[in-house]
């Protein structure tokens, strides 16, 4: 029993190591592309292509862990989030596009527009439960993005249209550089939020409300307020990391800024790295994006999939990745932070115990 | 008042698709409590076997309807016994990821197989139709229709006249108590499913009639099978065939509005689906349970 605790700890102990000798390094190798660096003789740790992926990690830690708050922590299955990062990147792109602001004043009101948006339709959507949720935020974040790209007003198309909306380039110095530590530093607030609203009287509320909605009502949680508070928060962040999107990739359009795979995307990521804990959906968020980067081909390291010609890979990619789905769902359904936490060891007998659960 | 009777009828012609897409998701919903997002991954694959039979051996597309549903029932009852029961006690979330899952394995194995190039059925009638003065109905559409309600009346025969139909009913009433008087938990669920994924066949065959075959053709029809159980009431067939046919009208009025226009079809399907389920969650037909 004892020497379990210890082998828990010490497991613990290595992964964080681990987990921060990352961090630093994808945090400070992008450093030594700067010219100063280069020409002081400093080793290229990281090039151009690497923090484009980073900066996609990040953008994806702020959406799993902005979906963990109402999805995890509240329980209610959102899966329309992509909406508010379109209408945050929509609101970023047509404040600097149309109205010329200047990206640092058209970002914050992005995630203000977001959770507008999340608390005018979460009034009545969060009344629904269950599948119901889930299917009308679904619905929403279809119609969000049609709405965007079709409405027209005098003839003109409002927001772009079909051909999207071009946004000035901004102009600084070491830009790919730039947008990466801006979107960090959107993760970095995602995640502090997380742990602020697990360590607060709201946090507690949410999760009441999670396992039981009557009983916490009984409790004197004002349920209905604290529904629409998570999903504006959540819609929040998802819209900031959608406002950093819009100016570091210039280009918006229905396609990019409202995907549905992102929906699933970032639940899976929560549910990978493990649901209603601080740093799960962060850890889910690195570990899928660079199996989907990876099994895409966009990775320096890439492996040859054997009798697979090269046309054919995004193809078996996507196969390998709905495979990858369905067994996550079957056997790791408390997610991989399980193991790295030391609360579980991976083994066939952890396997045959998630399969049994809920197996019928 | 030609064109008012116009639009009545191309709404419940264009309804009988959704009916038949939605009787196989209602299905599988109300009794197994899984909102099966490889719904349209199925029907799409419905659509191509129609196509490969009627393009390799020229077989009438109408009669290769009974080989969709049979193909789909064993591919539907063999995914249900093999992977979807291995999660069905587990929270709503991860059957909307595992069935999101299958439908991208699918949807990518058809690709693999068919190219992503679109696949159209064109029997010799399709140009036909019976003429009412200014309105022509074609025949492929009206056939559809039809095959759609014999559909629909085909399951709930099997629902309510053979014994694993009410086996099926029983397990949805009460799950624990139709396992203490014997059913057979795994094959029955398996049997729902696979009776679902040949309703998906089936509108996929009578969806190859009418518009082009691609892989991904079939996901705008797993969003609209939701509206359309939605929209009708969880639970009963009859329930979903309002729901389709009101669905078909309804998208036909909105359409014919000036300045509208079928690009906010998704628009306008989902905010009359959020609608319902705001003020009438039960559906037009349905009994709050």
């Amino acid at each position: 029993m004892i020497a379990a605790a210890l082998s828990a700890r010490r497991w613990r102990r290595v992964f964080l190591i681990f987990a921060l000798v990352v961090a630093a390094y994808a945090l400070l190798a992008p450093l030594t592309s700067l010219d100063a660096a280069q020409s002081a003789g400093v080793p290229l740790l990281a090039d151009k292509l690497w923090f484009r992926i980073a900066t996609l990690i990040a953008m994806f830690i702020v959406l799993a862990t902005a979906w963990n708050i109402i999805g995890g922590i509240t329980g209610y299955a959102a899966f329309g989030n992509v909406a508010f990062f379109g209408i945050g990147a929509y609101t970023t792109g047509m404040l600097i596009a149309k109205a010329k602001w200047p990206f640092a004043a058209a970002l914050p009101l992005a995630p203000v527009v977001a959770a507008l948006f999340a608390a005018l339709v979460g009034l009545p959507l969060l009344r629904l439960r269950g599948h119901y949720f889930a299917v009308a935020s679904l619905g929403v974040g279809v119609a969000v993005g049609e709405l965007v790209q079709n409405i027209d007003y005098g003839g003109q198309p409002v927001f772009g249209g079909a051909t999207g909306l071009f946004l000035p380039i901004y102009a600084i110095a070491n830009r790919g550089l730039f947008f990466f530590y801006v979107m960090v530093g959107a993760a970095a607030i995602a995640i502090a939020v997380t742990w602020w609203v697990l360590r607060s009287r709201f946090g507690y509320g949410l999760i009441a409300i999670r396992e039981n909605e009557e009983a916490a009502s009984v409790l004197g949680v004002n349920t209905t307020a604290y529904k629409v508070a998570a999903f504006a928060l959540a819609a929040a962040l998802t819209g900031l990391a959608g406002g950093i999107f819009s100016q570091w990739n210039v280009f918006i359009n229905q396609d990019n800024v409202f995907p549905i795979e992102y929906n699933v995307q970032m639940i899976l990521m929560a549910l990978l790295g493990g649901t209603g804990t601080v740093f799960g959906p962060a850890a889910g968020a690195v570990l899928l994006q660079l199996l989907i980067q990876f099994l895409g081909g966009s990775l320096p390291i890439s492996l040859d999939i054997p009798f697979v010609s090269a046309s054919a890979r995004p193809i078996v990619a996507q196969i390998i990745l709905g495979l990858l789905l369905v067994l996550v769902v079957i056997f790791v359904p408390r997610g991989v932070i399980d193991f790295f936490g030391g609360r579980a060891r991976l083994s066939l007998a952890y396997l045959r115990r998630s399969l049994r659960e809920t197996s019928l | 008042m030609a064109y008012f009777v116009q639009l009545v009828i191309f709404g419940l012609l264009a309804g009988g698709v959704y009916v038949a897409v939605g009787v196989g998701f209602g299905l599988v919903w109300g009794v197994l409590n899984i909102v099966n997002l490889a719904h349209g991954a199925l029907v799409i694959t419905g659509g191509y076997l129609t196509w490969q039979l009627f393009t390799a051996f020229g077989l009438d597309p109408f009669l290769t309807l009974p080989v969709d549903a049979v193909a789909l029932f064993v591919l539907g009852y063999a995914l249900q016994r093999g992977v979807i029961n291995r999660i069905i006690r587990a929270p709503l979330l991860f059957t909307f990821l595992l069935t999101f899952g299958v439908n991208l394995v699918i949807v990518n194995i058809l690709l693999m197989i068919f190219g992503s190039d679109s696949r159209s059925v064109n029997p010799a009638y399709s140009g036909q139709g019976l003429e009412f003065g200014s309105i022509v109905i074609p025949y492929v559409r009206l056939a559809s229709l039809a095959a759609a309600i014999l559909l629909a009346a085909g399951l709930a025969f099997v629902l309510n006249r053979t014994r694993i139909g009410l086996a099926i009913q029983a397990i949805s009433s009460d799950r624990d108590a139709a396992q203490l008087v014997g059913i057979d938990l795994r094959h029955a669920y398996a049997v729902t499913y696979g009776l679902g994924a040949a309703c998906a066949g089936v509108a996929g065959g009578l969806i190859a009639l009418i518009q082009a075959v691609t892989p991904t053709a079939g996901e705008p029809y797993t969003l609209l099978a939701f509206v359309v159980v939605i929209l009708g009431g969880l639970g009963r067939v009859s329930a979903t065939v309002v729901g389709g046919l009101a669905f078909g009208l309804v998208e036909q009025f909105a359409q014919s509005i000036p300045g509208s226009g079928s690009v906010f079809a998704n628009a306008i399907a989902f905010g009359l689906m959020v609608l319902v389920l705001v003020t009438r969650p039960q559906g037009l037909m349905g009994r709050l349970r």
